[in-house]
């Protein structure tokens, strides 16, 4: 018997066609769908570009198509993103998106543990070999045999590799997993390193955050879901979609930043005033992600209008990109007190005995008889 | 490598040896113009030195260059005095009175201080580019400066040109992504903090000094600087 499609599967549930228009809707939305996609749900090139009803086009596809399975590692990690993603505030779309992926293994959510679930895990990569999608939440260890970082006595490196093989794609979930994380912070006693330095035979989308955004991770699997493809990606794999504008870009506080009024301290007039915290040490001109925007807890809020600093939590390296209350603008490294003491008095030195020689030999030139004046 | 690194090494380890480059290089350069300078002078004072370096600071510093029909620094040169004055003060103005720029030497210093409203540093970042402009064209076309601007003139005119417009375009995210202008932004000024000990530029600091040696000289000598 064929596997269900995702309509099918959906009706069976008790919803009816009109929540599941509803939820393509919203997937469109998820999916920042404004454009045509380059590729249609069947994988030929899209052709009618005239009438685009992106919605549309997700039913097409939902109602085709099979379930995505999902096999989720965590690896040196805070579950922080999957615990952002099962408390995420957008349940219908979230949850939605969830039940229509079948998660196959997941270290945290799975009820069952031990070899019970690890059988379960080799049956479902052997099963869905090549068509899986596998998540990665936290970074890898690959120093010293992987000591650092073992499941069921097996390292990092070797678990991600094995599930990898397998897979159709690879979604590196937060910054731990896209780029190192905090485990990768100096002096990274494990060597921790992202999936991309390690995989370099499947493609890789990196959703960095800390922890990303729920509505993200569910926009690229939804997207994966109905095209079959992944979204087109910036320089440094993330989903261009939302990583497209920087914090800084898209901030309510922005006019602030414009007139130069800044909040000073945290507790100040320019605090309570809502101005720019780029004096507090906000790094939202550097960081591409979509919190301006997409906000946190179903569109409530996000950090900078709470009244915190962007701290840059989805770029590489974040932890060590200066301290997170300095100005932006500060330098990374300076020199200590006593290295400039040091070069100060070197110069000097080298200045006295280069004037010395000068001194010396004016006078030994003196002292010769003058050839001509 | 991506631009994140760039920037991560620019802010960083370069920044620190461009300026531990620039401290020793400016030292050096000190020492010797103090010692070049140096006469054993056994002429018995008629004035005093103290007074002599302060009035020729007053006046060298904070009268003349903007009291223009004094030394007919205007009408000497108008494009130099209207220019080179206007792109002295927007230097001032961008570098202590710009916001990110205080939060750089209040790293470095430990303490800041009040910042003026960007669109005034925007502005007056504006004026010096065009400024700079300005003397770079005279330069050409100007009879006598030609004869007199070599490699180091261009030089300089160039590497203080290039952290301005990076700067101004970071400011107002043109063409580029701002973490790539950021990363140009300071690649160029590590590379200015390393050229300022070899080239004239360092009058920024001997200018100080030998306003107050020569007034020294005449303030010893009982003679109006
Ligand atoms: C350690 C040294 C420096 C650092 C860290 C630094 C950093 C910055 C930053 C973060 C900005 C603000 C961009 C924004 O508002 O988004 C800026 C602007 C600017 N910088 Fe620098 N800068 C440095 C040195 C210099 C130097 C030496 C010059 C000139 C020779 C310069 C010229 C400018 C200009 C013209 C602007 C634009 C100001 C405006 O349009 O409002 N900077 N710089
Ligand atoms: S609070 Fe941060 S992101 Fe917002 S305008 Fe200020 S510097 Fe930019």
């Amino acid at each position: 018997m064929p596997e269900k499609t995702i309509y099918e599967e959906m009706k069976q549930k008790g919803v009816t066609r009109r929540d599941f228009l509803k939820f393509c809707g919203a997937i469109v939305g998820a999916l920042g769908l404004t454009r045509l996609p380059t590729i249609s749900a069947d994988g030929a090139a899209y052709k009618g570009a005239k009438g685009f009803q992106p919605a549309q086009l997700v039913a097409q596809a939902l109602s085709t198509k099979q379930r995505v399975p999902v096999i989720w590692l965590e690896l040196q990690d805070c579950a922080g993103c999957s615990e952002a993603l099962t408390r995420s505030q957008s349940p219908t779309l979230g949850n939605l998106v969830l039940s229509q992926i079948t998660v196959e293994y997941h270290e945290t959510l799975s009820a069952a543990a031990g070899f019970q679930v690890e059988e379960a895990k080799q049956a479902a990569m052997q099963k869905y070999a090549g068509q899986y999608v596998l998540v990665v939440e936290g970074s890898i260890s690959p120093i010293d045999d992987g000591v650092y970082c073992t499941i069921g006595g097996r390292s990092s490196l070797d678990i991600l590799k094995e599930a990898a093989a397998g897979a159709a794609a690879i979604i590196a979930t937060g910054n731990c997993a896209a780029f190192g994380g905090l485990p990768k912070a100096k002096p990274n006693p494990t060597g921790a390193v992202g999936v991309w330095d390690l995989i370099t035979d499947k493609p890789v989308i990196n959703i960095p955050g800390c922890p990303a955004i729920p509505e993200v991770f569910t926009g690229v699997l939804a997207h994966f879901l109905v095209f079959g493809t992944l979204p087109a990606l910036d320089s440094l794999h993330r989903p261009v979609a939302f990583y497209g504008n920087t914090v800084h870009d898209r901030c309510l506080r922005r006019p602030f930043y414009e007139a130069g009024k800044f909040a000073e301290s945290f507790d100040d007039e320019g605090a309570r005033q809502g101005w720019c915290l780029y004096k507090l040490g906000c790094k939202g001109p550097t960081t591409y992600n979509a919190c301006a925007s997409m906000k946190w807890c179903g569109g409530l809020s996000f950090p900078v209008q709470s009244g915190h600093p962007c701290l840059g939590c989805s770029e590489p390296d974040f932890w060590d990109g200066g301290g997170f209350y300095q100005g932006q603008s500060a330098p990374l490294d300076k020199p200590t007190v006593l290295a400039a003491g040091a070069a100060l008095a070197g110069g000097a030195v080298v200045g006295v005995g280069a004037a010395a020689l000068n001194h010396a030999q004016k006078k030994s030139h003196k002292q010769e008889p003058k050839a001509k004046e | 490598m991506n631009w994140t690194d760039v920037l991560a090494f620019a802010r960083g380890p370069l920044f620190q040896v461009a300026l531990l480059v620039f401290i020793a290089g400016m030292a050096y350069r000190l020492v010797r113009v103090i010692f070049l300078g140096w006469q054993v002078d056994k002429v018995p004072a008629r004035g005093s030195k103290v007074g002599g370096a302060a009035i020729s600071f007053l006046k060298g510093i904070l009268i003349w260059p903007f009291v223009p029909w004094v030394k007919n620094t205007f009408k000497k040169n108008p494009v130099i005095y209207l220019a080179g004055g206007l792109f002295h003060l927007g230097l001032f103005v961008v570098l202590v009175l710009g916001t990110a720029h205080m939060l750089v030497w209040k790293s470095l210093l430990g303490f800041g201080w009040k910042t003026l409203p960007l669109p005034i540093v925007d502005w007056m970042a504006a004026v010096t580019i065009v400024a700079m402009i300005t003397l770079f064209i005279n330069r050409l076309i100007n009879p006598v400066l030609k004869l007199i601007t070599g490699p180091a003139e261009w030089a300089n005119l160039a590497i203080v040109f290039v952290p301005m417009v990076t700067g101004y375009m970071m400011t107002h995210h043109l063409w580029f992504r701002y973490e790539a202008l950021f990363s140009l932004h300071m690649l160029a000024v590590d590379v200015l903090l390393i050229w300022i000990p070899l080239s004239r530029i360092s009058h920024f600091m001997f200018y100080f000094f030998s306003k107050a040696i020569h007034g020294a000289d005449f303030g010893k000598r009982a003679v109006e600087p």
